[in-house]
C-alpha cells in the first residue's frame, strides 16, 4: 500500500461513556485478552481519570497497561456512522497477558479494522464474478446461485471427490463448524485440505502416537518448569507473551532452543544459563536420539515415572497401544516395527549407531559438548532432585521430518518424566489459535489414497489437483498457492485448469455463466470460488471465477480457544465492509441453495450452541457451558461474554459442587449462578492424574486423556524411530555444489501472509520486502552485502505426481515412488533482500516463510519439495535448497526510512 | 512551513541536562504547537532523497540547548529531559559515528531519542549498543530500536518508533526543537505544557 507510517504526537482518548467490548487478539496462538473502546466521531475524552474510559490520569506510568499508542487507534463504522475505535490489551487481565502485555502484532491490531478512509479501504465489499477476465460486482443471490448450480453439476457428473474445499482450520468455531458440516456431512467429500497442509489429519503424529494430546499444557506450566527444551520454534518471536509473561517469569529457569538459526530468543537463552543448539536442517531426530542415549547411558531417566506411566509389551500389544481399530497408520504401529517397551527401546537405542554422540555431532552439526550439556541440563538430578523439564515444539520440528522428529521428541520428553505434571509437560506451542470445530469426521473411507496394508490415508489435495481430478474448489481464507509446496508449479497447474481453459464467462447472463463453467469442468477444467477479506493473488486475483467478501474478527460475535484451550467470546464492535458476511452465513446460504438441511441458523450464537453437541468427546468441549446457559435462560455467547477475557479453559466441566481450589478456578475460569444448581469450571492441564476432577456429572464427559495418556492402557507409548524411514529422501535433497539449504520461519512483526500487515504502514516501513539471512562466508563468496537484492532459485524441486495407493510395504517411500515413476522435477525461485548475519551457519540461508503482502509476494515455498512425509502426509517445508545470487541493490540499502539491517540477535537479560 | 520555533527562554547551561522541577515552569514558557511536515523539510539535507516526501507530525517546543559538538564524545550517550522536566521525557543524545536519519553534525551522526520504550514504558537508559547503533534491548521485554533509522523497531513488541528528538545545530551548540512521535505515557505530547 502507498500509505506511509506517520508518527503522530497525540491520540484521542475514549470518553467515559465509550462502549467497551471484550475480545482477544485475532492473531497468534497465545490469544491475549483485549478490549475495544468505541465512541462516535466528534467526541473525545480527557487526560484526567474521570475524563476517560480507561480510568487513569495521563501521562500513565511504566507497565500500567493503559497507554494507548497511536497504532492502537483507528476509525471504524458503527451502523454506517464514523466512530473512533481503540483496541488495546486488557490491562485488567489476570491470565494470558496479565496486566495488559502484548506483542507487536496484537499491539497494532486496531489497524486491522475496516476504515473506509484508511489502508484497509480495499477490503472486499461485494461478491464478484469474473466476466471477460474482469471481476464485476454481482448480488449474493446471483453469486451463490451460480456456485450451487455448478456444484450440483460437478457432484452429479464427476462425484464428490471432484468437489473440494481448501480452507483455514482456525478462524472461529462458528465458521469451521459450518465448513466441516458442508464438506464432511452434507457433501461428504474427501477432497479437503486445511490451509497449511496437503490434507487433513494429524500435524504431529509421533507425539499423538505416544498418547500425548498436543495442547495438553497450560501457560502456567512454562512458568513452573526449571528447564524448557524448545524444538523448532522461538516463542520470543512467535508466541511473544507466552515467552515474556510466562517463560521469563519463571526465571531463573533455563531455556534450550534447537533451531537452525540463532534467533533473539536463542541468544537470550544462551545468555541466561541455557543453550542454543544450532541444528543442521532436517537432523533433529538424530539430536533427540543422541540426547536419549546419553540420558540412558548415565541413568538420568525418570525411572519412577517410566515404571508408572510407560506401556509395557503387553500393554502395547493389547490393541497396538491405541486400539486395534483406532490406529490409522496400521503399518506404522503394528508388526513390532516401532512400538517398544522401555527395555526394548533401551536395547534398541544403545545399539543404534546413529544415536552415538560422535555420529550425532557429525549429522546435526552441534558440538558434542553442547549435546552433552543439554542432556545434563534436562535430565541430570542435582542434589538428588530431578529438574522439572518441559518440552515444547512447533513447525521447525514437525515440518522438516514430521514423523521421526515428533516421535523421537515424545520419547525424549517421556524419558525425562514429562507429559502429565505441573511444569513437566510435552506440548506444541502452536501457530494459529484452536478454532476448528468439526461437525463431522473427515470421510476417510472415500479418500483416493491408501497406505500399504488396508488403511485409507487422507488426501493430498495439491496432488489431486495436479492430476486433474478436482473440478471445483471452494477456497476460504487462505493463500492456497504461495502457502503450499512447489508453489510455482502449483500456480501453473491452477492457471492451466482455470484461465487456460477455453470456457470463460463472457456475459453477465446468469444461466449462460453457469453453463460456461459447467462446460469447463466437463472439459477437464476447474472452477475456483475464493472467499476472503481481501482480494488475494493469484488465487482470487487471477484464478477464481467467483470472489466472495467475508467479514472477520470484530465484525461478528465469534468464539475459539487459544493454545491453553481457553475459550473466549470475540465481540463484534464494528460494521463489516459493504455486503461482506461471516463465513458461516455464506456457507449457510450456499448450503440451502444446494438443498442441504439444518443450515437455517439465526445468528452466530445459534451456530455456537448447535456446534457444541459435536465436540462433546473432544478436548475443546464446551457443551456443559451451553447446557448451563440454557438452564439460566441465557444465550451461550452471552454467558461467555460475561466471562470476559479470562473465558474458560476447555474441556468445560459441570460440577454440582466445584471443589477445585480457588486459585485453580481463577486460572481456568468458572461460572456459578445461584439461580440454578452447581456451576461450570475449566480444565487446566490434560493427562493430569493429580487433580481431582470428581465424577462426571450432568453434561460433563470425562475422557481417558483427562487424567491419563490417550492410549488404550492410559500409559504413554515409546516408538522407535529408525532413520531409514527418512534417509533416502534426506540424502536426495542434500544441497550440492554451490547450493545452500533454504529454510524458513517467522518473526514477531509479521503475521502469516501479511494480509493485514500489508495494510499497516508501521509494519511495512520495517518489512517492505522479504529478506534472506545469509552467513558472511556465503555472502562474500557471492559478492553479497546487506541490502542487496538476491534471487534464490532451484531447478531441482521434487514433486510427487502419483502414488495414491500403496500396496506393498515400501511403495510410498521415496525410493518406491521414484522407482514407480511418481517423482518429477520442477523449479522454483524467489527474490529477497539480503541480510548478512552469522545467525545462520554457513551452508544455510533463512527467509520468511510466506512473505505475500498485497501482491503475489516472495514465493519462498516455490523451492519446497512437494513430496510429503509418506507416513503422515505432511510437507517438509523447512528443507528446501537453492542457489543464491545477487541481482542488484535494493532501495533499502540507502534508506533511513525503511528496513533496518541491525541484527535481531542483540539480547540482554530481563530485570 | 518551518518547524523552528525560536524561543527567548531556551536554556543553555549544563543544568538543562538534569531534571529540575524548579525549572519546569521556566522551561515551558513559550508557545508549543504541532505541525505536519515532510521529512525533507524537517531534516534538510539530512535524509536520503527517496525519504524526503515522507510526512511527519511534529510537536514543536521551546528550542533548548542539549549539548555541544565539542563536548559530545563518540558512543557516549548523554541523558537530558525534553520537552519537559519530568520522568517521561527522559531522552538521550548520542554521536553514532555513522550517518543517521535526522542526524546533525559534520558526520550527520548526532541524534537524540526518547528513552521510554514505546512498548510498556521501560527505561532504555544505559542500553545503547555502540556496535550496532541501537537502543535496547529494553530491560522489560527486550524491544530494540535502530537509532540510524528514526528509532525504527529492530525486533520485539513496541508499536511505535522510538520518538526522535528533532535537533538543530547552531555553531557548536546542539538544540532540541521538536519531538517526532508520541512519548510513552502521554496521550498528547503537548499535555505537559
Amino acid at each position: 500500500m502507498a500509505d506511509q507510517y506517520v508518527p503522530t504526537d497525540r491520540i484521542p482518548l475514549p470518553p467515559p461513556d465509550a462502549k467497551v467490548y471484550t475480545t482477544a487478539c485475532d492473531y497468534c496462538i497465545v490469544g491475549c485478552g483485549y478490549k475495544a473502546y468505541v465512541w462516535p466521531d466528534g467526541k473525545e475524552g480527557g487526560p484526567r481519570a474521570h475524563e476517560n474510559a480507561l480510568g487513569i490520569n495521563f501521562p500513565v506510568p511504566t507497565l500500567s497497561g493503559r497507554w494507548v499508542s497511536p497504532n492502537q487507534h483507528n476509525f471504524c463504522l458503527v451502523n454506517g456512522k464514523k466512530h473512533h475505535v481503540i483496541v488495546k490489551p486488557d490491562a485488567d487481565a489476570t491470565v494470558v497477558n496479565r496486566g495488559g502485555n502484548h506483542s507487536i502484532r496484537g499491539g497494532c491490531i486496531a489497524q486491522k479494522v475496516y476504515n473506509p478512509d484508511g489502508p484497509t479501504r480495499d477490503r472486499l465489499q461485494r461478491p464478484l464474478l469474473r466476466v471477460r477476465g474482469k471481476l464485476v460486482p454481482v448480488s449474493w443471490d446471483v453469486a451463490l446461485g451460480i456456485m450451487a448450480d455448478v456444484s450440483k453439476h460437478v457432484l452429479k457428473n464427476h462425484g464428490e471427490a471432484a468437489w473440494g474445499m481448501k480452507t483455514y482450520s482456525y478462524q472461529y468455531f462458528e465458521n469451521t463448524y459450518a465448513i466441516s458440516k458442508l464438506a464432511f456431512e452434507s457433501i461428504q467429500t474427501p477432497a479437503y485440505a486445511p490451509h497449511d497442509k496437503p490434507g487433513p489429519g494429524n500435524d504431529t503424529a509421533g507425539v499423538d502416537d505416544a498418547g500425548i494430546v498436543t495442547f495438553s499444557a497450560s501457560n502456567e506450566d512454562w512458568e513452573l518448569a526449571d528447564v524448557i527444551f524448545i524444538s523448532g520454534t522461538d516463542p520470543f518471536e512467535t508466541k511473544t507473551v507466552l515467552f515474556t509473561d510466562w517463560m521469563l517469569k519463571g526465571h531463573p529457569n533455563k531455556i534450550i532452543m534447537a533451531l537452525p538459526r540463532k534467533s533473539g530468543g536463542a541468544v537470550y537463552a544462551e545468555r541466561n544459563g541455557g543453550l542454543f543448539l544450532p541444528v543442521i536442517p532436517g537432523s533433529d531426530a538424530i539430536l533427540h536420539l543422541a540426547l536419549i542415549r546419553l540420558i540412558l547411558e548415565n541413568g538420568w531417566e525418570d525411572k519412577e515415572f517410566i515404571e508408572k506411566w510407560i506401556a509395557n509389551r503387553w500393554e502395547i500389544d493389547s490393541g497396538f497401544g491405541r486400539g486395534t481399530r483406532n490406529t490409522p497408520w496400521q503399518w506404522r504401529t503394528t508388526w513390532g516395527k516401532l512400538g517398544a517397551s522401555y527395555e526394548e527401546y533401551r536395547k534398541w537405542i544403545l545399539s543404534y549407531p546413529l544415536a552415538e554422540l560422535s555420529k550425532a555431532t557429525e549429522m546435526t552439526g552441534i558440538p558434542a559438548e553442547k549435546i552433552r550439556a543439554a542432556a545434563e541440563m534436562i535430565a541430570k538430578p542435582v542434589g538428588g532432585k530431578r529438574p522439572k523439564t518441559s518440552f515444547a515444539f512447533e513447525k521447525g520440528n514437525y515440518w522438516s521430518n514430521n514423523y521421526l522428529n515428533t516421535s523421537s521428541y515424545a520419547v525424549l520428553g517421556l524419558m525425562c518424566g514429562a507429559g502429565n505434571r505441573p511444569g513437566q509437560v510435552i506440548s506444541r506451542l502452536g501457530g494459529h489459535q484452536r478454532g476448528w470445530y468439526g461437525a463431522a469426521s473427515y470421510p476417510r473411507m472415500f479418500s483416493p489414497q491408501k497406505f500399504p496394508g488396508r488403511r485409507k490415508q487422507e488426501i493430498d489435495l495439491d496432488r489431486w489437483v495436479e492430476s486433474g481430478n478436482l473440478r471445483f474448489a471452494y477456497v476460504i481464507g487462505t493463500t492456497w498457492v504461495q502457502a503450499m509446496a512447489a508453489s510455482h508449479e502449483l500456480a501453473d497447474s491452477l492457471r492451466r485448469l482455470t484461465r487456460g481453459n477455453k470456457h470463460q464467462i463472457t456475459s453477465l447472463d446468469v444461466s449462460k455463466a453457469a453453463r460456461t463453467l459447467k462446460d469447463r469442468v466437463d472439459d477437464g477444467g476447474m472452477v475456483i470460488v475464493h472467499q476472503d477479506i481481501y482480494l488475494r493473488k493469484p488465487i482470487a486475483g487471477e484464478f477464481a471465477d467467483l470472489v466472495l467478501p467475508a467479514s472477520t474478527w470484530g465484525e461478528c460475535d465469534l468464539t475459539r480457544c487459544n493454545g491453553e484451550r481457553r475459550l473466549r467470546l470475540y465481540s463484534k464492535f464494528c460494521d463489516p465492509p459493504g455486503e461482506a458476511q461471516p463465513d458461516w452465513w455464506i456457507i449457510s446460504q450456499f448450503a440451502q441453495k444446494m438443498g442441504f438441511k439444518d443450515y437455517d441458523w439465526k445468528d452466530s450464537n445459534d451456530v455456537f450452541e448447535k456446534a457444541a453437541r459435536s465436540g462433546r468427546k473432544g478436548v475443546l468441549n464446551y457443551h456443559p457451558l451451553v447446557v448451563y446457559a440454557k438452564r439460566l435462560g441465557m444465550r451461550a455467547h452471552e454467558l461467555l461474554r460475561e466471562m470476559g477475557t479470562r473465558g474458560i479453559q476447555t474441556p468445560v466441566r459441570y460440577r454440582s459442587r466445584i471443589t477445585e481450589p480457588r486459585d485453580y478456578q481463577e486460572y481456568v475460569g468458572y461460572y456459578v449462578d445461584p439461580r440454578t444448581s452447581g456451576g461450570i469450571v475449566g480444565t487446566k492441564r490434560l493427562h493430569d492424574h493429580d487433580t481431582d476432577f470428581g465424577d462426571p456429572e450432568g453434561p460433563t464427559v470425562h475422557q481417558k486423556w483427562l487424567s491419563a495418556f490417550k492410549t488404550q492402557s492410559g500409559k504413554a507409548l515409546l516408538n522407535k524411530t529408525p532413520w531409514e524411514l527418512f534417509s533416502d529422501f534426506y540424502e536426495r535433497i542434500q544441497p550440492k555444489g554451490d547450493e545452500l539449504w533454504v529454510t524458513n520461519g517467522r518473526i514477531n512483526e509479521i503475521w502469516q501472509s501479511l494480509f493485514d500487515d500489508a495494510r499497516k504502514p508501521y509494519i511495512m516501513q520495517r518489512w517492505p520486502d522479504n529478506w534472506l539471512e545469509i552467513h558472511p562466508d556465503d555472502a562474500k563468496a557471492r559478492g553479497i552485502e546487506s541490502g542487496d537484492r538476491v534471487r534464490v532459485e532451484s531447478g531441482d524441486v521434487l514433486i510427487q505426481t502419483g502414488g495414491f495407493v500403496g500396496v506393498d510395504g515400501d511403495d510410498l517411500s521415496y525410493t518406491g515412488l521414484k522407482k514407480a515413476g511418481h517423482i518429477r522435477i520442477g523449479k522454483g525461485a524467489f527474490e529477497a533482500v539480503a541480510m548478512v548475519t552469522d545467525a545462520v551457519r554457513s551452508g544455510v540461508v533463512w527467509t520468511n516463510f510466506l512473505y505475500v503482502g498485497v501482491d503475489i509476494g516472495s514465493t519462498a515455498n516455490s523451492l519446497v519439495h512437494r513430496v510429503p512425509d509418506p507416513m503422515t502426509n505432511r510437507y517438509r517445508f523447512k528443507l528446501a535448497k537453492g542457489r543464491v545470487h545477487k541481482i542488484g541493490e535494493s532501495p533499502y540499502k540507502h534508506s533511513f526510512e525503511k528496513m533496518t539491517f541491525a541484527p535481531r540477535t542483540i539480547k540482554g537479560t530481563v530485570t | 512551513m518551518n518547524t523552528r520555533q525560536d524561543s527567548k527562554d531556551a536554556g543553555s547551561t549544563e543544568q538543562d541536562f538534569l531534571p529540575c522541577l524548579d525549572r519546569r515552569r521556566f522551561l515551558v514558557v513559550g508557545g508549543a504547537g504541532a505541525v505536519t511536515i515532510l521529512l525533507g523539510e524537517l531534516f534538510p539535507g539530512r535524509v536520503f532523497a527517496q525519504d524526503e516526501r515522507r510526512r511527519a507530525s511534529v510537536a514543536t517546543y521551546p528550542r533548548r540547548k542539549v549539548g555541544s559538538l565539542r563536548d559530545l564524545e563518540l558512543h557516549k550517550p548523554v541523558t537530558f529531559y525534553y520537552p519537559y522536566d519530568e520522568p517521561h521525557c527522559s531522552s538521550m543524545l548520542v554521536r553514532l559515528g555513522t550517518a543517521a536519519g535526522g542526524g546533525v553534525g559534520p558526520g550527520q551522526d548526532i541524534v537524540a531519542f526518547s528513552q521510554m520504550c514505546t512498548h510498556q514504558g521501560g527505561l532504555l537508559e544505559g542500553q545503547y549498543q555502540s556496535e550496532y547503533r541501537v537502543l535496547g534491548p529494553c530491560p522489560l521485554h527486550l524491544s530494540t530500536f535502530d537509532l540510524t533509522r528514526h528509532g525504527m523497531i529492530v525486533a520485539a513488541h513496541a508499536t511505535e518508533n522510538l520518538p526522535q528528538i528533532v535537533l538543530e545545530l547552531e555553531g557548536d551548540n546542539i538544540y532540541a526543537t521538536g519531538v517526532l512521535g508520541l512519548i510513552y505515557g502521554y496521550s498528547d505530547n503537548r499535555a505537559g505544557h
